[in-house]
């Protein structure tokens, strides 16, 4: 009598043991890994091309909202560089919305400019919408 | 005999190997060289300029958050080339509209509507053939707050063994209640190149 006791208990103990493990597989299969968004990757605010690092140096870079008479703020950026030397630079500002897709400007074109040497010169843009939060500045050596 | 034919031949197969082939351009990536005229690049300089300094100005934000509406009023030419001002106000256009600040009526402009149809399609009002749900009811029409006009000039220069190509894009935006400009800008394109080039 015991042992049938003893048997019964092994085998109930044996099957919450399957049903816990049922359980803890479902929970498994319930939460996935999150997926990876835009916002997940970092992305660097300033980017420049080892061409450019050469004769330029970038030695501000400012960012702030501006209060506009709507209750928006729009996002605007400063930067500053330094020629080490003559040299023409292009560059280029894309804007990102909270969830980082990107927010479309007049055009996609690099803005070229000319620097002498030891000259600093400070460029601003402005955002194209108030949604804008984060962006991207990007520096290059015009080709021609 | 056969000769000149076959060295003609070869020479036009050698020179037709020797051209350009034609390409699409991605203007995001464009650094093809300089034209001495107005190319699509100066335009898309001056157009992003403007709207950048426009919508930093505050001038084109209403105080209550609705959008405004604009006009486009006149874009003077008065360079040596033939260029259609709409290249320029476009790109403006479609950058203010795209900000949710500004809207532009094309039902109202200096020589008639832009879009004509506006007027056209009340001139179905009582017309038995239309079901009249739909047609556009008396006093619907938005009329503008704001008018950007402007100018593009030209001026040539001698340097030196070079000529100096000066184009001014001069931009200004009224405020019909009043009748004042709010926002002006003038983006200079200055350009050097041989003097055999041509700028019209």
């Amino acid at each position: 009598m015991r042992v049938q006791a003893m048997k019964t208990q092994a085998m109930r103990f044996q099957k919450q043991i399957i049903a816990f493990s049922c359980a803890l597989a479902l929970v498994g299969c319930a939460i996935q890994p999150p997926a990876e968004t835009a916002a997940a990757i970092d992305r660097e605010q300033l980017q420049i091309d080892p061409e450019v690092n050469y004769f330029v140096a970038v030695t501000e870079l400012l960012s702030q909202r501006i209060a506009q008479p709507g209750g928006e703020a729009l996002l605007q950026i400063q930067y500053a560089v330094e020629a080490r030397s003559n040299g023409d630079l292009a560059w280029k500002v894309t804007w990102f919305d909270p969830n980082g897709m990107v927010v479309k400007g007049v055009g996609e074109g690099y803005r070229k400019v000319s620097l002498l040497t030891g000259q600093t010169r400070y460029f601003t843009a402005t955002a194209p919408h108030a949604r804008v939060t984060d962006y991207q500045l990007h520096l290059r050596e015009p080709q021609q | 005999m056969f000769k000149l034919p076959i060295v003609f031949c070869v020479s036009m197969l050698m020179l037709a190997g020797c051209a350009t082939p034609t390409r699409y351009i991605d203007p995001a990536a464009d650094d093809g060289p300089v034209t001495m005229t107005m190319d699509y690049r100066d335009f898309e300089k001056a157009a992003t300029e403007a709207v950048d300094d426009m919508l930093a100005s505050g001038a084109v934000s209403k105080p209550n958050g609705e959008r405004y509406i604009m006009v486009v009023s006149r874009v003077t030419n008065d360079t040596m080339q033939r260029i259609d001002t709409d290249q320029l106000t476009k790109k403006i256009r479609v950058a203010l509209l795209r900000s949710g600040k500004v809207v532009t009526t094309t039902a109202v402009g200096l020589d008639g509507a832009e879009d004509e149809m506006s007027a056209r399609a009340r001139e179905l009002r009582d017309s038995e053939e239309f079901d009249q749900s739909n047609v556009q009811r008396k006093g619907t029409l938005k009329a503008p707050d704001l008018s950007l006009s402007g100018k593009i000039l030209q001026r040539n220069h001698k340097a030196g063994k070079e000529q100096q190509v000066e184009y001014y894009i001069q931009l200004s935006l009224t405020d019909l209640v009043t009748g004042l400009a709010t926002w002006e800008v003038e983006t200079p394109i200055i350009k050097r190149g041989p003097n055999e080039s041509v700028s019209w």
